[in-house]
């Protein structure tokens, strides 16, 4: 447990000092809410909507830090761990260099959830964003898209032989899906081709996932999205539990 | 004498090429071994065997009686290892690298202590990427250090500090030798061997060619000094002759 504390302090310490996640999982979203804001108000988010489109797209804009700190932060210092030989000094001591990566998991996953947090602040202060009463189904929800997406991070961390196809292999995946999948372009604006497109990137299900629960919206139409995540969380882990490398 | 470092018969190869073949290694407890060898001999590979960090094709090792990658977790609270290459986490600083290090063990010992035996203690706040090659090292071997241990490896041990760190570092080992520490360590600086080694390997190739103590190194070969005696084992011209 001490091991585990002073782990803790020092990664999210550098995480902090290393700015990639304070930018791209604490700033970014916050920024898109106040973007959708300034341009959506309090409008509907259809014609006789009972929610507004602002909080329609609360859902996927939570994502983004799932998705910045899953398939970049997480794969990276992976990569970046493994190539720097710090998992191998570990095997030295008493103390497994699971544990590191424990802690990397831990750090990103509070990333993510002070995000969640200042996002649904922003949110209800400044623009009147409202969630349905199922709170429960919906951080059910955001547990199960965060730990697929985290397992997608992990396989590619895994599987990946150095840091260049680590970070090439983070960028296919982390820039289409940020902008493709709703997270920061809402599904709801895409022409229906690009829908079509969107429906098939993991993150769009997450993201209907996410909607359907913060919006109260009846469970049935979500059963599909639902497998999908449990499917790709269950695969990709694994995936990264067998292909695993500490060098 | 209780053995602290034993290892018999120890060969590892990569495909074709023996990196370490038959190596035997014994340590009595507060004794220091020295591994000696040109660059590539396979020092590191051996050292890595030892400690577990790497597969060996066939041989046993035993630290303190245990096998490193059975009995990992209670062998290395005993156990401090400085690598030949350092590893750390970018923007790390030195107090918190000791500190993680630290709360890795029991019984650690203080690390400010280490730090200010071995001219560190400034040093604290200093992101480790910021300090020089010595004391990156230096900071390297008050790691290994900090577990208390009953060995140490060390894989060379001073390269890259100046003479007077150097001499600084073999009173700090020779006073922890004198408590008890068991200490293997690599090097290419052969007056440092003669003044810290009780006993020697000298691996060719992967090969040992010579085992025993520095003077007897010395009054097997034709020289007078430990340096031409160590290159004359080393010779690589000295070997084609005899294969000849």
């Amino acid at each position: 447990m001490k091991a585990f504390n002073t782990m803790f302090k020092t990664e999210l310490k550098l995480a902090i000092r290393g700015m990639d996640m304070v930018i791209f999982a604490i700033a970014l979203p916050v920024i898109v809410m106040v973007i959708l804001g300034v341009i959506y108000g309090n409008q509907p988010a259809f014609e006789g909507a009972s929610y507004s489109f602002l909080t329609q797209s609360f859902g996927a804009v939570v994502t983004i830090a799932i998705s910045a700190s899953g398939m970049m932060g997480l794969p990276l210092v992976v990569a970046d761990y493994r190539n720097k030989k710090i998992l191998k000094r570990f095997k030295v001591t008493p103390v497994s260099p699971m544990l590191i990566l424990f802690v990397q998991v831990i750090v990103n996953m509070l990333m993510s959830i002070v995000s969640l947090l200042l996002v649904f602040a922003v949110g209800a202060l400044l623009f009147d964003l409202r969630l349905g009463d199922n709170w429960f189904a919906f951080l059910g929800a955001y547990f199960l898209v965060l730990l697929s997406i985290y397992s997608i991070g992990m396989m590619v961390g895994a599987v990946s032989p150095n840091i260049k196809t680590s970070n090439l292999l983070c960028s296919i995946l982390y820039f289409p899906m940020l902008i493709f999948s709703g997270a920061t372009l809402p599904y709801e604006v895409m022409p229906t081709v690009l829908q079509k497109i969107s429906d098939i990137l993991p993150l769009t299900q997450g993201i209907k996932l996410l909607k359907a629960t913060s919006l109260g919206l009846p469970s049935g139409d979500i059963l599909f999205s639902l497998i999908i995540m449990i499917l790709i969380a269950g695969f990709c882990a694994c995936i990264s539990i067998k292909f695993f490398r500490w060098e | 004498m209780e053995t602290a470092i034993k290892v018999e018969n120890l060969c590892k190869s990569y495909g074709s090429i023996n990196a370490v073949s038959n190596v035997n290694i014994s340590v009595d407890r507060g004794k220091v071994y020295g591994l000696l060898g040109a660059n590539g001999a396979g020092k590191t590979t051996t050292i890595e065997c030892i400690l577990g960090t790497k597969n060996f094709d066939s041989g046993t090792v035993l630290i303190l009686g245990m096998n490193p990658q059975k009995e990992r977790k209670v062998l290395f609270e005993r156990v401090g290892v400085q690598f030949q290459e350092s590893h750390y986490q970018e923007k790390i600083t030195v107090a918190e690298l000791c500190n993680v290090t630290q709360s890795l063990y029991k019984n650690p010992l203080d690390y400010t202590e280490l730090l200010k035996q071995f001219g560190l203690f400034d040093k604290l706040k200093s992101p480790v990427n910021e300090l020089s090659g010595g004391q990156k090292q230096r900071m390297f071997i008050v790691l290994a250090l900090i577990p208390n241990p009953e060995v140490v490896f060390l894989d060379e041990l001073t390269t890259g500090l100046d003479s007077r760190a150097r001499r600084d570092v073999w009173k700090c080992l020779s006073n922890l030798k004198a408590k008890g520490l068991t200490i293997l360590l690599t090097s290419h600086f052969m007056d440092e061997v003669e003044a810290l080694c009780d006993k020697i390997c000298i691996l060719k190739k992967g090969t040992p060619i010579f085992y025993g103590t520095v003077g007897e190194a010395i009054s097997c070969s034709p020289f007078e000094k430990f340096e031409d005696a160590y290159l004359w084992y080393t010779d690589e011209e000295g070997s084609e002759n005899e294969s000849v």
